[in-house]
């Protein structure tokens, strides 16, 4: 086996498993465990990585994304060997730095200079080194003066500025971001995604956690999909994001609770002009026929997203429904949407004819439908895209 | 735009995508990973990595005091208060037989040595937990944070040395040229605290009711150790035994024989205690390295 080069990872067929009976040990425990031993029945576990592979070659920038417990922090502790596989292997070369809370891993009680230099310490810098590097952490953290004050005294949003620029100044080989940066203020955060830029360009490797998919697509060329434990998916940000939107719109619509005052969505479709393809820049027939429990009135919205609760746009209207099948229909015109797989979201409250306050229906997607036309074109690195919305444009240059 | 992102440095990457239901639910008995733990590498990296001790020390050092009013004189306030209630205590009782020497001066120098190995022990057996934060996130190696504590104690237990100093002037007392030997007895003494302590970290995060525990061998620590009372009480053919078993008795002993005395070191004791420490440090360090691989799943 070739050795890797600086800056590579190399996890091989990773399993990693937890007690799933129970976190912390105590004295009983053990005394079971004795026994349990005897009896021949081990304690119960739960795998929460399995059969994970993943090559990082050195300067390339892997986002890890996939809902809550997945497995992604646990697979970026494996790599960082804060913890260690049951099964498979891992290497990997170079300085790890790993971008951690203040307040959570360093002392409260100590100045942020002081904790500059515990950090460094312990990502094996000298005290040299790190004054060498001193100036250039606090001017980028914005600290100026408190940086002589302990850190239990900093807002979160200085506490995380200041975590985040010991880890990205201490020049690593490797740099592991875990999501935190969702903590400091939005320019802050394009701060970051400016510097983590700046560190890859320079030759680092990056693995980044975090949910926010706009800034994973601003920040990475390649994303891995974990789900379950196990990776359902890798290759190009574009590509896995897509594949994961979807996925996640498709639970979404299982998961969602219609716990609403009764109302139920008999019918919903989506369609371009004359029951043809929805099409970028064209126009959306929308046709929904609602069963009502009881007469009333009330805002009726719709929304369309890219499969999650947050939708691009809403569009608003009020309604008055008897108490039997409503047929809905809106045309939404000018569809500013890329090529892509949206879903549609209403929801629906108001009062019934007693005047009584009713949800008929809570926020929930309904439908999905594609829309066909151009790809996004893609932001500068490091710069985040919000929403996908196309704006036809043309150009002028003399 | 082309639907495959070229990765940097020209690594081609093209979408994969993978079917969970292909995935076992068990790992290959061939791809079980143990982990491996050499002493020499984990010795050359704790080495190597020596300066977060220091950095550890130094932070536990600052943000103990600095909340405090009285700051780092509460390093020397504890040991005193020792001091007067033993003195206060066996001047009623009994007394010891401490020939010319003050029975403050003979207790104060058990105190000061006992004092740093019960601080030391303490607070390292529970500094695995009390770190978890920093644990969890980061990979060094751990037995930093025990060893930083011993390092911590230590500078505590060197500004109490100055209690020493008054009582000496206090008592016209002239220490003898023997005590130059001094710093020997110490090193057995840090050795084997260090032994304790690493063992201890390291079971108290797997065994929590063990925290309980270190604070009953401490309070008995001190009464079964000459602290307060002099190791000639010791019938002599136990002493040996008893010497390797807690190294920290003869060291006490031969602080005194020499400083408050003037006689030459026990040689043959202290060797048998040095013995004793080396043996207990193999083992706590060998148990936290077993240990370690699991610190941060169950920390």
């Amino acid at each position: 086996m070739p050795t890797l080069p600086e800056g590579g990872i190399r996890v091989d067929n990773v399993w990693k498993r937890f007690r799933a009976d129970r976190a912390h040990p105590n004295l009983h425990d053990q005394v079971v465990g004795l026994t349990r031993r005897i009896r021949e029945s081990g304690p119960k576990w739960r795998w929460v990585l399995r059969d994970v592979n993943l090559h990082v070659e050195p300067g390339q920038t892997v986002a890890l994304i996939g809902l809550n417990g997945s497995g992604k922090s646990t697979l970026l502790k494996i790599i960082s060997q804060v913890t260690h596989q049951n099964a498979g292997s891992v290497e990997s070369r170079g300085r790890i730095g790993a971008l951690l809370e203040v307040r959570s891993g360093i002392h409260p009680d100590l100045s942020g200079r002081q904790n500059v230099y515990l950090y460094g310490a312990i990502l094996g810098l000298t005290r040299k080194e790190i004054a060498a590097r001193f100036d250039a952490i606090v001017d980028f953290a914005e600290i100026g003066d408190a940086i002589d004050r302990p850190v239990k005294f900093y807002s979160s949003g200085m506490q995380v500025r200041l975590g985040f620029s010991i880890a990205a100044f201490l020049e690593p080989s490797i740099l592991l971001v875990d999501e935190v940066l969702a903590v400091g203020d939005a320019g802050f955060q394009q701060k970051c995604l400016n510097r983590i830029n700046e560190v890859v360009q320079s030759g680092t490797t990056l693995l980044f956690v975090s949910h926010d998919l706009a800034a994973v697509h601003a920040t990475c060329d390649r994303a891995l999909w974990l789900a379950n434990s196990v990776v359902r998916a890798d290759g190009p940000t574009r590509d896995v994001l897509a594949l994961y939107r979807s996925a996640v719109e498709g639970d979404a619509a299982l998961s969602v609770v219609r716990d609403g005052d009764g109302a139920t969505v008999v019918k919903a479709i989506v369609e371009g002009p004359d029951g043809g393809q929805v099409v970028s820049g064209g126009d959306v027939h929308v046709t929904l026929v609602l069963r009502m429990p009881e007469a009333g009135w009330g805002p009726l919205y719709l929304g369309v997203s890219e499969g999650t609760a947050m939708p691009v746009f809403v569009l608003r209207q009020v309604v008055h429904y008897g108490a039997n099948e409503v047929r809905i229909h809106c045309t939404m015109r000018h569809l500013p949407l890329f090529r892509g797989r949206y879903s549609l979201w209403i929801n629906m409250r108001g009062r019934n004819s007693e005047g009584k306050k009713r949800r008929y229906l809570p926020w929930q997607p309904i439908t999905n439908f594609e829309v066909f036309g151009p790809l996004p074109t893609e932001a500068p690195g490091g710069v985040m895209v919000l929403s996908p919305v196309h704006v036809d444009a043309s150009w002028e240059i003399d | 735009m082309a639907d495959t992102a070229e990765g940097v440095g020209g690594y081609p990457m093209t979408l994969r995508v993978f079917d969970p239901t292909e995935i076992p639910d068990e790992p290959d008995p061939s791809l079980l990973h143990h982990h491996r733990y050499k002493i020499g590498k984990s010795v050359r990296d704790l080495w190597n990595r020596r300066e977060i001790i220091y950095t550890l020390a130094e932070r536990d050092i600052r943000a103990t005091y600095k909340e405090a009013t009285l700051g780092i004189l509460w390093a020397v306030i504890t040991p005193l208060v020792t001091l007067v209630v033993m003195v206060f205590v066996f001047k009623r009782i009994k007394s010891f037989n401490t020939g010319d020497v003050p029975y403050a001066l003979f207790a104060y120098c058990g105190i000061l040595a006992w004092g740093y190995f019960s601080s030391a022990f303490s607070s390292g057996a529970n500094s695995l937990l009390s770190n978890k934060g920093l644990l969890s996130k980061i990979h060094f190696p751990r037995e930093c944070f025990p060893l930083a504590q011993l390092l911590e104690s230590g500078v505590s237990s060197a500004l109490a040395t100055a209690v020493l100093v008054v009582l000496c002037l206090w008592f016209h007392f002239v220490p003898h040229v023997q005590a130059a030997w001094i710093p020997l007895f110490l090193v057995i003494e840090v050795i084997f605290t260090a032994g304790v302590a690493l063992a201890a970290s390291a079971l108290i995060v797997h065994v929590r009711d063990l925290a309980q525990v270190t604070g009953v061998i401490i309070s008995l620590g001190l009464f079964a150790t000459p602290v307060i009372w002099p190791f000639s009480k010791l019938p002599v053919r136990f002493q040996a035994v008893y010497s390797f078993f807690n190294p920290i008795g003869p060291v006490i002993d031969n602080i005194r024989r020499t400083f408050l005395y003037g006689q030459s070191p026990a040689w043959g004791l202290l060797a048998i205690a040095l013995a004793g420490a080396l043996v207990y440090l193999s083992i706590g360090f060998w148990t936290f390295r077993r240990l370690e691989a699991d610190l941060a799943d169950i920390a």
